[in-house]
């Protein structure tokens, strides 16, 4: 600790301070390349976002609006609408969640306040085995073990538990006249390749990832309140609502993130979801997804318009997976924040 | 009084409330169940279906070849990884660093959090989308360059979230430390930071990897796929994961064959690469260098 480094902006030293250029070059170059990384990180972001809208722009100002009024998709007539893909989306994801959420957090509160320690870890690992086994397995599962399963078996089970269920559609008279119909949940015969099977197969994918994320917020449930609770003679539900209660916005945070990718997975839906552009109210009518309709006709379409109005639908599928994460973003954050 | 001599509703609203409460374990017990169950009745069909069509030859020949195999797939895929790697960890590595080193409070920080959430969350077939705008319509043909750059944009954000936890775990007295010695902050980052959170930047690497290898959508309207023997990446470019989505399609029973022994072996390979993960971060304690 002498004479050369008690000052390290003087160059005293041997060398006339090139060490000191040395250091300070290297200080520059770190900052610089991992600047450069962040722009190039944010560029591309800015660059899907360009590429999607200047792709769709024919489709913006042509359909416009009226993309979100149209049921009909038909490339040969020109007409392009994004609902029945909207509907598949919605309808698929609301399935998934539907069956997903309870387990999630039935499997989350299992491991968490249930399982002695020996069983939750390998509990914990197993259930991760399904986030690492890749979407195109899961397609061809459901399409040959789930779908015939369920053409064969649990659908003629669901039909008759679920036949008099009426649902109430929107459909038009002769004199087109909009008016409310009762439809059964489920009708036609059973397929196995429709909006079940492509509900089911996401509400398989989402488990992990909500059953993960859930599990570590209901970790967080302070001690104080548990055994207070316990003090006070609550049972174990009534002690696992109130933690249940107090993580409730990581929780959701986990759902919706579970929504996000559901919403924006591909390959399993298009191998089970049947691939027809129609909307439906039955469970059992084959059905399409927005990525759905990607994968199976972006290379198909021929014309501008048509390719254009593909651009149109991906640029949907964007922003509603944008919103969903940012919902889901702010959700948990707020979680670590309280913490 | 009544209080006193009939402690009756009060025992019974007891009993309704263990029985609420053992309903609802048994629920619980009843979702893990089934959750693990489907696991192993999914596992359990990529075994049984995938085992048949798993020999030599699987591993030997190319698709077209009799007995089939896929040779040129599961190469491509890994060469698709590698090129995708080398894009996609330096940039994610480079962000991670800026988030932890050079990041200060303020709307800029803000916005590359914003950026990467963003990134990590668009669906990857709206990046095999922007590839082809962007590379495939001005080639003029598929490639495995095309297919290799949209993997890379799926890694990019998962190796700068691990980059920057892993950062996070180095403890502060070793950056003192090196201060003290004299050490810039770069030279503190390059020789002491970066050296002591190696292994946890690789496993991050190795996540994104094990995600990477099982992506099929980002690579339909870019490497497409190839049934032949190419590994050059201005070509359409041989993958596993589209081969298996293209032997789904067919009807014919020994390309679903194929299609099982080619699940049975990615995933295989995942599981692998996974657990080697877990191992890794079990083995290291950040609390040393």
């Amino acid at each position: 600790m002498s004479s050369g480094r008690t000052n390290p902006t003087i160059g005293t030293r041997a060398d006339g301070g090139a060490r000191q250029l040395y250091r300070r070059w290297l200080d520059h170059t770190v900052f610089g390349a991992s600047f450069i990384g962040v722009l190039a990180m944010i560029a591309i972001l800015l660059i899907v976002f360009a590429v999607l809208i200047h792709g769709a722009w024919m489709a913006l100002t042509k359909i416009g609006w009226h993309f979100f009024a149209t049921q009909a998709w038909n490339p040969v007539t020109d007409q392009y609408g994004v609902l029945a893909f909207m509907y598949g989306t919605g309808l698929t994801t609301f399935i998934a969640l539907l069956f997903g959420v309870p387990a999630s957090i039935g499997v989350a509160i299992f491991i968490t306040r249930m399982a002695p320690p020996f069983l939750a870890g390998p509990v914990s690992f197993l259930i991760e085995v399904l986030a690492a086994i890749p979407s195109v397995a899961y397609g061809l599962w459901g399409a040959f073990v789930m779908s015939p399963w369920l053409q064969n078996y649990g659908e003629n089970w669901l039909y008759h538990v679920l036949r008099h269920v009426k649902l109430i559609r929107v459909g038009k008279y002769p004199n087109n006249h909009y008016a409310w119909f009762p439809a059964n949940l489920v009708h036609g015969g059973p397929s196995g390749s429709d909006f079940l099977a492509g509900g089911l197969i996401l509400a398989i994918m989402i488990v992990p990832i909500i059953t993960a994320i859930t599990r570590d917020v209901l970790l967080q449930f302070p001690t104080e309140l548990e055994n207070g609770a316990r003090g006070l003679g609550a049972t174990w539900w009534q002690t696992t609502r109130l933690a249940i209660n107090y993580c409730r916005i990581g929780i959701f945070g986990a759902v919706i993130l579970g929504m996000a990718r559901a919403i924006g997975e591909t390959m399993a839906v298009i191998m089970v979801i049947g691939n027809t552009d129609q909307v439906r109210a039955s469970l059992f009518a084959g059905g399409q997804t927005m990525s759905g309709v990607l994968a199976n006709e972006f290379l198909e379409a021929d014309h501008p318009i048509y390719l254009s109005a593909m651009f149109y639908v991906a640029l949907v599928l964007m922003v509603s997976t944008l919103v969903t994460n940012m919902l889901a973003r702010t959700l948990l954050s707020g979680i670590n924040r309280r913490n | 009084m009544p209080e006193m001599t009939e402690p009756f509703p009060f025992r019974s609203q007891n009993l309704l409330r263990r029985y609420i409460s053992r309903a609802f374990a048994g629920a619980c017990m009843l979702a893990t169940l089934l959750a693990l169950t489907i696991m192993f009745v999914v596992v359990g069909y990529m075994i049984l279906k995938g085992v048949g069509s798993l020999n030599i030859a699987f591993f030997h020949n190319l698709p077209l070849q009799t007995p089939m195999g896929m040779r040129n797939c599961i190469i491509g895929t890994a060469i698709l990884i590698g090129l995708a790697g080398t894009i996609g960890v330096p940039v994610g590595m480079l962000c991670g660093i800026y988030l932890h080193e050079y990041a200060t409070k303020g709307w800029f920080t803000v916005i590359i959090r914003l950026v990467m959430d963003v990134l990590a969350g668009t669906p990857t077939i709206i990046l095999g989308v922007v590839c082809y705008e962007l590379i495939v319509v001005p080639q003029k043909h598929f490639s495995g360059w095309a297919g290799a750059i949209a993997l890379a944009l799926i890694m990019i954000p998962i190796v700068a979230r691990a980059t920057e936890e892993m950062l996070r775990l180095v403890p502060l007295a070793a950056r003192e430390a090196s201060a003290g010695l004299g050490a810039s902050p770069a030279q503190t980052l390059l020789r002491v930071v970066l050296p002591a959170a190696k292994s946890g930047i690789a496993t991050g690497i190795m996540l994104a990897v094990a995600r990477v290898a099982g992506e099929t959508a980002p690579l339909l309207f870019t490497a497409l796929g190839n049934s032949n023997e190419v590994y050059n990446p201005n070509k359409p470019y041989p993958s596993l994961t589209i081969q298996i989505y293209n032997y789904s399609q067919s009807a014919d029973p020994a390309w679903r064959h194929q299609a099982w022994t080619a699940v049975l072996v990615l995933v295989t390979m995942i599981l692998i690469f996974s657990a080697a993960v877990r191992f890794a971060i079990r083995g290291k304690k950040f609390s040393q260098i």
